[in-house]
């Protein structure tokens, strides 16, 4: 007879409550300060490096199998932390079909984990060949296009990029494919992929809330508007930071700034304090609640389970500037 | 609150065979999208309606005396519970109730489960820490020490459908989900904008995983809403189903509709008919209804004659719900 597991998600009695939307970035506060935060990494650092698995990738959770995102993630993480930084050949010895990357034999490729891959294969020079590939398939790639329905605002006759082929365009993978090419273009001209990028930055732009902020990418439904998250509207601002000024990234930026607290997680935390980094905002009330998280909830219980969510924190709460998310005026 | 199925556009040639093959060819060779040796549908079907007036009910001995009334046998099974668990706003009633979750989980420990396990794969959010502290469901599983399986990025293992109504072969399920000898629905009661209804039929959409489809699960949404729900349930065969219809929802359902207080859980080992119960209960006709009418051809009874009901009878709870315009055809004639 098998035992019950521990809790996958453990919580520390004096966890935080939940946060009032409405009281934002500069308000709210924790018990914990952030001046421990170099043996965070070290710890964080440390338990990202116990997780790798025996091929070299990270899984999701332990135990489980390597996959594209969570690797990608952690290597970013280690690159970012680490003076010497693990080697990407894990991700040129990823299985493939054609030259993309495939988390599971027979099932469609992953546009978003893909574009991850590639803009992590991007921040080493040795890899480029593979990532110049992917960059390839995903200018290749359109979401399908949809005619009018009056039930969703939005126009769905733009194809910018769906998460696996045959399927329609959302905020995520979008994100991450104009982001991916945001970078390549500056090392260079591409054929193709500047209009596919301004395609992009159209869906983004169609697609964010009414109030600002881009959920998964439905921003009103039968004529109800629909609520921002605040990871996707993290990735959408990484996505289009070149263009801080237009209207919809100032109403992104200030919706994020507003409900950065009210989803306590270390992904979302993780992205929100990266994207407020890229666009040189004020971090410190973001970085604590993240450093107590994952102090408290991630590394304290006696378990790291959420590899994605540690290997984000890693990142986010590292020194230096995040290229990996950092990129010039396409 | 997905973007619906707008048909098999600008898919390729192979695909759109597969997906329109169903309607053309269907009533020329009375080809069916299944195999009918694989199933049976029982003469009867017992669905039972059990009162619960909110969520203090103490549903660890609901649930229990609901298995003992059900037949439903958990002894030495390792049973998953597939709770539905989409978006988070204080004050709906978007979730089935972690207090019914908890209470099964201990309910099915009492009837002898080896191990009780809890899933789900969010279909909007990927956030899966975030949706756990907020509904309140990570303080149950602390308590109760249950392990929660994150259906959206666990590992997952290609399976062919036992059904092909969306012209889809095979999918990719999660490797937590396939393992479990006893899976168990746990849906909340709500009207669907695009569906007619989410019972614990569309309950199945979150077990498929977003690390392999995406958010939301569009792949679902482009093969058909109904047709992907009824080649889900062939395929996944829930061996039981607990539905939360204590605070239901109506209206713009499954995320935007409001609270509609029921006060019953509904029980039952044939999901259709637990679902076509439901549906006369919110006041929908589930011959309307395409995907309870698809499933009726081989997975359960429709019909109400044969459907018998344990606990309260039909009527106590019978009432009309809002639903969006665009779904008033759903309705039974009264």
């Amino acid at each position: 007879m098998r035992q019950p597991s521990a809790p996958h998600y453990f919580e520390k009695s004096r966890d935080l409550t939940m946060h009032d939307r409405s009281t934002g970035v500069s308000g709210g506060s924790v018990s914990s300060s952030t001046s421990d935060l170099p043996r965070l990494r070290t710890e964080l650092s440390a338990a990202v490096q116990r997780a790798r698995n025996a091929d070299g990738g990270w899984a999701y959770h332990p135990g489980k199998r390597s996959r594209i995102e969570p690797t990608c993630w952690a290597l970013l993480a280690l690159a970012q932390t680490n003076p010497q930084p693990p080697d990407l050949d894990i991700l040129d010895r990823w299985p493939r079909h054609d030259s993309w990357l495939i988390d599971v034999a027979g099932a469609p490729p992953n546009h978003a984990f893909n574009a991850i891959a590639a803009l992590t294969l991007l921040q080493s020079p040795s890899t480029g060949t593979l990532a110049e590939k992917i960059v390839r398939l995903l200018i290749a790639s359109k979401g399908v296009p949809l005619p009018p329905d009056p039930a969703i605002r939005q126009d769905s006759s733009l194809q910018a990029w769906s998460w696996v082929d045959g399927t329609f365009s959302w905020v995520e993978p979008t994100a991450w494919c104009v982001l991916l090419l945001k970078q390549r273009l500056a090392r260079g001209p591409y054929p193709d992929a500047l209009e596919r990028v301004r395609v992009g930055e159209r869906v983004l732009n169609d697609r964010a809330c009414r109030d600002g902020g881009w959920n998964y990418g439905n921003a009103n439904v039968y004529g109800k508007d629909l609520l921002p998250y605040v990871p996707t509207t993290a990735l959408a601002l990484l996505a289009l930071h070149d263009r801080r000024n237009e209207a919809v990234v100032v109403r992104g930026l200030a919706q994020l700034e507003r409900d950065v607290l009210s989803e306590r997680s270390a992904v979302a935390l993780s992205l929100a304090l990266i994207c407020l980094r890229v666009y040189g905002r004020p971090t410190s009330v973001p970085e604590q609640h993240l450093t107590e998280i994952i102090a408290d909830r991630h590394l304290s219980a006696g378990y790291a389970d959420d590899l994605l969510g540690l290997s984000m924190a890693l990142y986010a709460l590292s020194n230096g500037p995040l290229r990996a998310f950092t990129v010039g005026a396409a | 609150m997905t973007l619906p199925s707008a048909g098999p556009r600008h898919l390729s040639r192979r695909h759109f065979l597969a997906a329109v093959s169903v309607p053309l060819f269907a009533p020329a060779c009375l080809w069916r999208p299944y195999d009918a040796g694989s199933f049976s549908v029982p003469d009867r079907s017992s669905v039972g309606l059990f009162p619960a007036g909110d969520y203090a009910t103490d549903f660890a001995d609901l649930v229990f005396r609901g298995f003992q009334e059900m037949g439903a046998n958990v002894k030495g099974r390792r049973v998953f519970l597939k709770p539905n668990m989409v978006e988070y706003e204080p004050g709906t009633a978007i979730n089935t109730h972690p207090h019914l979750v908890a209470g099964t989980a201990i309910a099915c420990r009492r009837a002898g489960a080896s191990e009780v396990v809890i899933g789900e794969g969010p279909g909007h959010r990927r956030d899966i820490e975030y949706l756990l502290t907020a509904t309140g469901l990570s303080d149950q599983l602390r308590e109760q020490r249950i392990r929660f399986v994150d259906l959206n990025h666990d590992d997952v293992q290609m399976v062919r459908l036992r059904s092909w109504f969306t012209g889809l072969r095979e999918l990719a399920l999660p490797v937590e989900l396939l393992q479990s000898d006893f899976i168990i629905s746990m849906p909340k009661l709500k009207t669907h904008h695009w569906a007619g209804m989410t019972c614990s039929m569309k309950n199945l959409f979150g077990v498929v995983p977003g690390a392999v489809y995406g958010w939301p699960k569009n792949v679902l949404h482009i093969h058909g809403v109904p047709n992907s729900i009824v080649d889900l349930v062939s395929t996944i065969r829930p061996h039981f189903t607990i539905v939360d219809a204590v605070t239901a929802m109506e209206g713009d359902g499954p995320i935007m509709g409001q609270p509609r207080h029921l006060g019953f859980i509904a029980m039952g080992s044939d999901l259709v008919a637990v679902d076509c119960t439901c549906a006369r209960v919110i006041g929908l006709d589930p011959a309307k209804i395409d995907y309870l009418r698809s499933a009726s051809r081989f997975l359960g009874v429709i019909d109400q004659t044969r459907i018998d009901h344990r606990g309260e009878a039909l009527s106590r709870y019978a009432t009309r719900f809002a639903i969006v315009p665009a779904l008033e055809h759903l309705r039974a004639v009264s």
